[in-house]
């Protein structure tokens, strides 16, 4: 057992816990699960951390001000947050804290396992070094001007209508600018797009 | 007629019935000659006294004292009966005269009040029908001609019977005999609601209420009568706004809470695709471990079950339907409103703590009106801790006398003075986009149960929202 790749899960609803442990399982992880951030903390060996999943919303620390505590700590544990209440300045908060991913509920195993695997690949190398900024630039090359304009006001939290003001165009344009930005770049959902900016240093 | 010509008129009457007894008195004389035959003028003096008052009686009788000297001559005076004649119709005259002025006031007075009446009781809304102790009508006014669709000819003389439908149309003799009889009033000073039925044979939903005056022996009773018709329409209308209202505010209720449930929905649903994922991946294994992919599926299914639950709960809050009465237990309504309310709560650190006496007595109430109103409370209280460093929400519900006693505590920023006064009034809110309805439509809601609603300062900082309805049946026994 000591061979596999422990990774805490933090959620306080039992059902979600219970089957994210078993999804885990089954694909070849030891799960560790805690049902709030101050459990977490008090029980794992924070030196030795493979991953960690954890919910946003919780009693108590609440998953971004988690990651920021262990980031605080000169963790270089990656922290993967999980949320019902999938918004942009949600994620953009949650990625500037310094999350490895941001996934919305309910999620597919595909997504979740993937970052999983992408988080564990990157941990021996520093996740925001040349290489990562390079792909990423790479998938923001083709973007017009306009569009890493649409893009910037999204990093900074800004909902349509603001970045539209600020650009002197209408929301509508912005909505179509947007969906431009996820087509040209290949995300997924919004938060893999704030991920993409943010390792481009946008 | 102006005044002037009503004097000229009063006293020219009076001059003229003096000059018609002067020709009889002429035509007269050769029987009389010097006998004073002061009878004659009495007719005079009362005509001008009834048509005119005082002053054409008095006048009257200085013009037949005149006329009586003029025949008598020198005999006024040497024959000392003729004297006697003369004076006592000198005072007799405007005695008549006094008289009947009286009467000309009392019947002018009588007029007025008889037209002030007439129309008091022509603008009344309800109508009035007078009937005597045989049940013949006597009066019918201009509003039950309109309402039974009779006219006051029509109906004057009959049976007031014929205004209700059967069987009251063959009882109403029975109960008027009963009434002379024992005098035992079951409507008479008291009232009710009665069906009253037209000419054209509709019948109708009437208040009735009846007085009885005594006329020397005869006994009189007037019964005024209002059409309940459009005053129930009305009423029925106004429910319904009532309850639209009522609907609309529990829907703005859902909308605030629709991310919580959206998330409160995602929990299970993400549960769900993680145990169904995870039962493929089992199944893809060469060595197949069926008992983990049944419980795998075991509690997906329970999963299915619980957001199904949620769903049914808002679909029953959310749902339009008629006001309906039902009997329940307090504890049970209490947490399953609860149970809707507190979706989201724990995740924003809120300690609850639910204390529900299950051994209450049941109430008869609207469920999701009351739940709404918990469910409002809750969520308020909920919002009032956002800021709050302890938060602890605090539901109960109590026996209080013959009251179930509900109580939602918070120890969140408790209520501003100014706004605590007017808490319960429509459109006042100290949230930063709230309608200022809630409240106001729980008030709405607990006193069109019998019940009432307040609010205090909890001892501990916060607020506490307090709310009593009475239970099914007063517990007699208790008392005894």
């Amino acid at each position: 057992m000591t061979d596999k790749t422990v990774i805490h899960v933090i959620d306080d609803d039992a059902a979600m816990r219970d089957s994210l442990a078993f999804l885990l399982d089954v694909n070849g992880f030891q799960p560790q699960v805690y049902e709030s951030a101050d459990a977490f903390l008090g029980a794992a060996d924070r030196a030795a951390l493979d991953c960690v999943i954890s919910d946003i919303r919780m009693p108590g620390l609440n998953g971004i001000e988690l990651v920021r505590k262990l980031k605080g700590e000169g963790s270089s544990c990656p922290v993967i947050l999980i949320t019902g209440h999938g918004d942009v300045a949600l994620a953009v908060e949650a990625m500037k804290a310094g999350a490895v991913d941001f996934i919305e509920k309910p999620f597919d195993d595909a997504a979740l396992l993937g970052a999983i695997r992408s988080a564990l690949d990157a941990l021996p190398d520093n996740r925001t070094g040349s290489s990562a900024k390079n792909e990423a630039e790479a998938r923001l090359a083709e973007l017009s001007p306009r569009e890493r304009d649409v893009l910037q006001g999204l990093v900074a939290g800004k909902i349509n209508k603001v970045i539209a003001h600020d650009l002197s165009i209408s929301p509508r344009t912005v909505e179509v600018y947007r969906a431009n930005l996820m087509a040209k770049t290949g995300a997924r959902s919004m938060s893999e797009l704030m991920r993409i900016a943010l390792a481009a240093g946008l | 007629m102006t005044s002037q010509r009503r004097f000229w008129l009063r006293y020219g009457s009076a001059a003229v019935a003096a000059g018609l007894v002067f020709a009889l008195r002429f035509t007269l004389h050769h029987y009389f000659e010097d006998r004073t035959f002061t009878v004659i003028y009495v007719p005079v003096v009362v005509f001008a006294a009834f048509a005119g008052g005082r002053g054409p009686a008095i006048f009257a009788t200085i013009l037949c004292l005149g006329i009586s000297a003029h025949f008598l001559g020198d005999s006024l005076f040497t024959n000392p009966a003729n004297l006697i004649d003369v004076s006592f119709f000198a005072v007799l005259g405007p005695i008549i005269g006094e008289i009947g002025n009286r009467l000309l006031q009392e019947s002018e007075d009588a007029s007025y009040r008889q037209a002030q009446l007439q129309s008091v009781l022509d603008t009344v809304p309800e109508a009035m029908v007078v009937i005597d102790e045989r049940g013949l009508m006597r009066s019918f006014s201009a509003t039950a001609e309109r309402l039974f669709g009779w006219s006051a000819a029509e109906v004057i003389g009959k049976n007031v019977s014929v205004l209700m439908p059967a069987p009251y149309r063959q009882e109403h003799d029975g109960y008027l005999n009963r009434y002379r009889t024992t005098g035992e009033r079951r409507i008479i000073g008291i009232g009710r609601i009665v069906v009253g039925e037209r000419k054209d044979g509709s019948t109708f939903p009437m208040e009735l209420a009846v007085g009885e005056a005594k006329v020397g022996k005869d006994r009189f009773f007037t019964g005024f009568v209002r059409d309940l018709t459009e005053h129930r329409s009305q009423e029925r209308r106004m429910q319904e706004l009532q309850s639209e209202l009522v609907h609309v505010s529990r829907l703005t209720a859902m909308g605030e809470m629709a991310s919580s449930l959206a998330h409160e929905l995602n929990q299970p649903l993400s549960a769900i695709t993680s145990y169904l994922r995870g039962a493929a991946t089992l199944l893809k294994a060469e060595q197949v471990d069926k008992s983990r992919i049944r419980e795998a599926l075991d509690r997906s299914a329970d999963q299915a079950l619980r957001a199904g639950d949620i769903i049914k709960r808002l679909r029953e809050f959310v749902a339009k339907g008629e006001t309906e009465q039902s009997i329940e237990n307090p504890a049970t309504l209490l947490e399953e409103a609860a149970a809707l309310a507190l979706v989201g709560a724990r995740e924003q650190g809120v300690r609850v703590s639910l204390r529900c006496n299950r051994d209450l007595p049941d109430i008869v109430v609207d469920k999701i009106q009351i739940q709404q109103v918990a469910l409002n409370l809750i969520r308020n209280a909920i919002e009032a801790m956002e800021t709050a460093v302890r938060r602890e929400l605090t539901i109960e519900v109590v026996r209080k006398d013959s009251f179930a006693f509900f109580s939602v505590a918070d120890t969140g920023t408790g209520i501003a003075p100014e706004i605590a006064q007017h808490l319960f009034q429509p459109f006042v809110t100290s949230k930063a986009n709230g309608m200022g309805v809630g409240l106001s439509i729980c008030r709405t809601i607990i006193e069109a149960h019998g019940g009432r609603i307040n609010a205090r300062a909890n001892d501990g900082g916060g607020t506490v929202f307090e709310f009593t309805l009475p239970f099914a049946e007063p517990e007699a026994a208790h008392d005894r």
